[in-house]
């Protein structure tokens, strides 16, 4: 499903306004990571992706739908949100009911709902804690149920609101894992984060946006060497671009593999 | 440690360690498995001790032991001894604890009291608890706004500030305490890249002054530019300790599911392609791009 | 966004500089003397010549005709409605609407019931708009009130909004996994609760959090506590206490011996 943001203005009902004037096209099965300081407006930009927000000029559609014809339950079927704090939406006894939640207001079949809830289990590593109280998991286990509730819902596109924050290696590891796989399968990933670094090394495009614009919008290692136009917006590049630059390399590199070839050069 | 004489102090108070925990094994009430197991932590005054660790290694049982509340707070069961700048977990009450060792944590909006209503207020609050003077809160609230930076704060709301700010606030209440240790549990981890950058040179700051600080932090770059000392901490008790440049390059640490570098793990790579030929792996930027220039 | 439920308005005035116990015991008084008079003009004359000019001397008048269009004219307006039509017991019927009689005795009792709420609500609405909550705290920690009971009700002032700002964020979370907030009432009955869950268990996590962090702020510790702030009482608010007081006193003696 093509995702097309056109002239996009948003204020807030306190009357400020966040976003000036976005346009953006991402494709079906493209992975991007949307980077920039506090208060750019990068969270502002996707909630107009599900519909939390409306565009106050402008519009958002998600292939034939315009969000503002369609209610945010609705376009739920089109585009999960994995929202940043997971407590925010725990509430079953176990973390298969709770897993179940999505897809079951999706209006799946109970044959459906067992299937996507036993894959969204296993591509988190939870499926040894289906009966446990996700209020008796660590909130590293709890950032995985929360994570599955939303793949099970089985959408084209997924959002991923700061997915590492608070993490240890590990989770992170487990977190990149999933992005692959719904890589693989052809989803849309849309990921808001700080970590630099994460960014570099799982996602194919970068939008970096600053105070309501975006700023820069292209492949991963063309935005990821900007130093300049970053440090405005506050990103710091990735370690390993830092340290390629400073060893003089011509282009860009994001990951171990890249700087490894660079180096051989 | 300087060596004791047979009168059985020790010859040099200094050096003495103002924290000490010996074989400390710790269960959190109704749980089966230890939350720490035989825990030997010695700590100098002034140090500073950067604590890894994957989650649920107990680190942050470790700083709730360090500050007192394991066990007076959580209850539990404790076995072991925890001494902590003259106070000793078995005779001192959790109000005498407190006025020695301060303890921040993750979450910047969960350690705003609600009570106050301004930031001047909010830091006295502390103050107001312990019994200090009017005069002398004043002052002392003044100096500590200066020290972290957020004086012109001063008469803003708490709940309207930014999450940096909002952990400065929570770090400058701690610190006008005058704690002789300070107990930082993954201070910059909610934080965005300004917030973490404001909140670790507060933190470099008051290490500078002479205050002990014992931090849990994930963001390994950071700690091998601060720490005196790192301590791995895995499954309840310490796996490694030591300086950072010998903690932060170890294969135990891979091994264990740690989160390291991107410069340690190239240069590792590196070194088994027989590219980098030092000896030491890096853990800075510095020390990477000086390794890898031919 | 609202940082902290209260009605307090900032403003240098007579009224503001009274201490906070003083404030609270002139709208106490003013209850009970509207309440406990044996006259029925009592109360609309406090509410008139008592309340209305304290407005003015307090410099919230603005503020508190707002308020008082907004909720005292409209509940004391329900009140009166509610006793005119529903009181029984009246004898001289003056209008009948459907099945309903609206007698003579009814109206008076009404009349007298609604002002007595107006009165009511008056009263401590213009003690809030005059005394900042921790003002008022603060003094009647210093004369006794359990220091946890402030601490609660100060912090359920400033926090209350911010579970307003989580429950909406929870709200938002669960419309993204396709709960249906707009449907039939039935349907919305059963979304309670992934919307109270959420709001619960997180609200645990929080307070355990909070209570650390004010326990390592000595918030427990047995010394006296002191303040930052000074809240002055004169004796002009001294005299006016027992001025209060006694004039509660009389009119109860009134009461009393008239009846």
């Amino acid at each position: 499903m093509n995702i097309e943001i056109s002239n996009l203005q948003f204020t807030y009902p306190s009357g400020v306004q966040a976003l000036f004037g976005v346009s953006l096209n991402i494709k079906a099965g493209e992975q991007v990571a949307i980077v920039g300081q506090n208060g750019a407006g990068k969270t502002t930009l996707v909630k107009h992706l599900n519909g939390l927000l409306q565009p106050t000029s402008g519009y958002v559609r998600i292939e034939d739908w315009d969000t503002k014809e369609h209610s945010v339950s609705k376009i739920a079927r089109r585009v999960g949100y994995v929202f940043q704090n997971p407590d925010e939406q725990l509430f079953s006894k176990n973390v298969g009911t709770e897993v179940a939640f999505g897809p079951k207001n999706l209006g799946y079949t109970s044959e459906q709902i067992q299937a996507l809830v036993k894959d969204a289990l296993e591509m988190t590593e939870l499926s040894d804690k289906t009966e446990t109280n996700p209020y008796d998991l660590s909130p590293t286990w709890r950032k995985m149920v929360a994570i599955a509730s939303i793949i099970a819902m089985d959408t084209p596109i997924v959002i991923f609101d700061e997915p590492t924050t608070g993490q240890d290696a590990a989770n992170i590891a487990r977190i990149a894992n999933v992005i692959k796989v719904l890589r693989e399968r052809g989803k849309t990933v849309i990921t808001i984060t700080h970590d630099i670094d994460f960014c570099a090394e799982n996602f194919e495009r970068v939008i970096a946006m600053s105070q309501g614009k975006i700023l820069l919008d292209g492949k991963a290692n063309d935005v990821l060497g900007q130093d300049e136009i970053l440090s405005t917006t506050f990103v710091d590049p990735p370690q390993l671009t830092r340290l390629g630059k400073r060893l003089g390399f011509e282009q860009t590199v994001r990951n171990q593999a890249e700087f490894l070839a660079a180096l051989k050069k | 440690m300087a060596p004791c004489c047979a009168c059985g102090h020790h010859a040099d108070s200094k050096n003495m360690a103002i924290i000490n925990l010996q074989n400390v094994t710790y269960k959190y009430p109704l749980t089966d498995a230890p939350a720490l197991q035989n825990v030997n932590l010695q700590v100098n005054e002034g140090e500073f001790v950067a604590v890894i660790g994957p989650n649920g290694a107990g680190k942050s049982t470790l700083c709730y032991t360090i500050a007192g509340f394991v066990p007076h707070f959580f209850k539990g069961e404790i076995t072991g001894s925890v001494e902590v700048a003259g106070n000793e977990s078995s005779k001192s009450s959790l109000h005498e604890w407190v006025l020695n060792v301060g303890l921040a944590f993750q979450n910047p909006f969960n350690q705003i009291s609600g009570a106050k209503y301004t930031v001047f207020e909010e830091i006295a609050f502390g103050l107001e608890n312990i019994g200090v003077p009017r005069e002398e809160m004043r002052s002392r609230v003044e100096e500590a706004l200066k020290l972290t930076g957020i004086s012109d704060l001063a008469d803003r709301s708490p709940y309207s500030l930014s999450g940096g700010q909002q952990q400065r606030v929570a770090l400058t209440s701690i610190l006008v305490m005058q704690p002789k240790v300070l107990i930082l549990d993954e201070p910059t981890s909610q934080m965005d890249p300004i917030g973490t950058r404001e909140v670790f040179s507060v933190i470099r700051k008051l290490s500078e002054t002479g205050i002990t600080v014992v931090m849990v932090e994930h963001k390994v770059e950071w700690i091998a530019e601060f720490a005196d000392k790192v301590v791995a901490l895995h499954d309840g008790s310490v796996l490694l300790e030591g300086n950072p440049q010998e903690v932060l390059t170890s294969d135990l640490l891979t091994d264990k599911g740690f989160g390291i570098s991107r410069y340690t793990s190239v240069a590792r790579k590196a070194q088994e392609l027989g590219i980098w030929k030092k000896d030491k792996l890096p853990v800075t930027l510095d020390e990477a791009v000086e390794g890898f220039k031919r | 966004m609202h940082e902290r439920l209260s009605y307090y308005v900032k403003r240098d005035s007579a009224l503001h500089r009274l201490n906070p116990l003083t404030k609270f015991i002139l709208a106490l008084s003013i209850i009970f003397i509207s309440i406990f008079s044996p006259w029925y003009w009592t109360a609309p004359i406090l509410f008139l010549l008592v309340i209305v000019p304290l407005c003015f001397v307090g410099r919230v008048s603005r503020e508190f005709f707002t308020s008082a269009i907004r909720l005292i004219l409209p509940a004391a307006g329900f009140i009166f409605f509610m006793q005119a039509f529903f009181q029984p017991g009246g004898e001289t019927v003056i209008f009948k609407f459907w099945f309903l009689d609206v007698t003579q005795e009814s109206l008076a009792f009404a009349f007298r019931i609604s002002v007595r709420i107006a009165v009511m609500i008056s009263a401590f609405t213009l003690l809030l708009m005059t005394t900042h909550p921790s003002e008022l705290m603060s003094d009647l920690t210093r004369r006794g009130l359990p220091g946890q009971f402030a601490y609660v009700i100060i912090s359920t002032l400033q926090i209350l909004p911010q579970m307003q700002a989580k429950a909406q964020t929870i709200i938002n979370a669960q419309r993204s996994r396709g709960l249906d907030t707009q449907s039939s009432f039935i349907k919305r009955a059963g979304s309670l609760i992934p919307l109270v869950g959420p709001l619960v268990f997180g609200s645990l996590v929080e307070v355990e959090e909070r209570a650390i962090a004010i326990e390592a702020r000595g918030f427990t510790s047995t010394h006296v506590k002191t303040s930052l702030h000074d809240v002055p009482d004169t004796s002009a608010d001294k005299v006016i206490r027992w001025l209060l007081v006694a004039l509660v006193v009389i009119t109860l003696i009134l009461k009393i011996w008239l009846s």
